[in-house]
């Protein structure tokens, strides 16, 4: 068999200047374990650009290239704009509706990132009904999952021998079992596992829901993984993805 | 009214711009207020219980704020993904 691809990935790590020292000491030497790192957004607490060099000078530690995506978080206090500028002058990758590729010992990676947005699940979804804030609401869900689509779809032409989806938002509920059921539309948005699942994804990542669970799958099968930093206690986990043409 | 109370102090504790905390739960039991859930340091828990003091809520606060585990290395914990199978 081939040598998989490794996908670290972390979400949710809030930093701010109180946890300083926290993550870097666990991320030098990261490239004997990792062929690239994955942040699942809510890279800071409050959304502030001032956070967002804790992040950087924190995630700087990695030897391995480090791609996100924001979070909730990061947009708290509007500054998300500064951040998305800070971290990629920084050398990090910020993917919002767009995708990179890395080209690693055992193949090419394709990531495609954006941060998503609330909508909810099947049958316990928010509508595209009644007042305009309503629409707006439900539309943006929707949007961000055509966001995704056509970012997954613009990375196959890049031919990657594993693509991974990166989003802060959840793309199925079962990732969020162990979250009260009530909060489950403002966690998650079912139209980002169906482009998941039209798209060839071989693993997707996410964070945001930091009482559930790390393992699920999409209705077509695909693995998704909640790495929220409270749900996988370490500073990252790693994803040996072994490359589709080996099956 | 314990329950509306409950509530309000947990939605103003995730809309602070001190705290945002979103994972903060406040249950009133008898005379006690009791703050459960999680944050990532000490800072944060002191800044969370400043703010349901602020509140004069008349009841004995109960911390039970859990810090959550400080990050240990992640690299030998590895999983496997295998391809899916397509036709």
């Amino acid at each position: 068999m081939p040598d998989p691809i490794r996908v670290a990935a972390v979400g949710d790590v809030h930093l701010a200047d109180d946890l300083r020292g926290r993550y870097a000491p666990l991320l030098e030497g990261i490239s004997g374990e990792a062929d690239a790192l994955l942040v699942a957004g809510d890279l800071t607490q409050h959304g502030t650009v001032e956070e967002a060099k804790a992040f950087a000078d924190e995630f700087d530690a990695a030897d391995v290239p480090v791609l996100v995506v924001l979070g909730n978080h990061d947009y708290h206090s509007g500054a998300d704009r500064d951040i998305a500028r800070l971290l990629t002058d920084r050398g990090v990758t910020v993917l919002e509706g767009t995708s990179t590729t890395i080209e690693t010992d055992a193949g090419r990676l394709g990531v495609a990132g954006v941060k998503g947005f609330c909508l909810g699940f099947h049958g316990r979804c928010a509508a595209d009904f009644g007042e305009p804030e309503m629409k707006a609401f439900t539309g943006h869900g929707i949007e961000t999952a055509g966001v995704l689509r056509r970012a997954l779809d613009d990375l196959a032409g890049e031919e990657p021998d594993v693509t991974v989806a990166l989003s802060h938002f959840a793309p199925v509920d079962d990732t969020l079992i162990g979250e009260p059921k009530e909060i489950w539309p403002f966690l998650g948005n079912y139209r980002l596992g169906e482009a998941i699942d039209e798209t060839g994804v071989d693993l997707a990542v996410h964070g945001h829901a930091h009482a559930g669970r790390e393992k699920g799958l999409t209705p077509a099968g695909v693995p998704v993984r909640n790495v929220a930093q409270p749900v996988i206690q370490a500073a990252f986990r790693v994803y040996d993805v072994v490359p589709r043409r080996s099956a | 009214m314990n329950e509306q109370l409950a509530r309000d102090l947990e939605r103003d504790i995730a809309s602070d711009p001190r705290t945002n905390e979103l994972g903060i739960r406040l249950q009133v039991r008898g005379e006690r207020l009791v703050v459960s859930g999680e944050v990532a340091s000490e800072e944060r828990r002191a800044t969370v219980l400043e703010v349901v003091r602020e509140h004069d809520t008349g009841l004995e606060i109960v911390d039970h704020i859990m810090l959550s585990a400080e990050p240990g290395p992640g690299g030998p914990d590895h999983e496997q993904i295998d391809p899916p199978q397509r036709s």
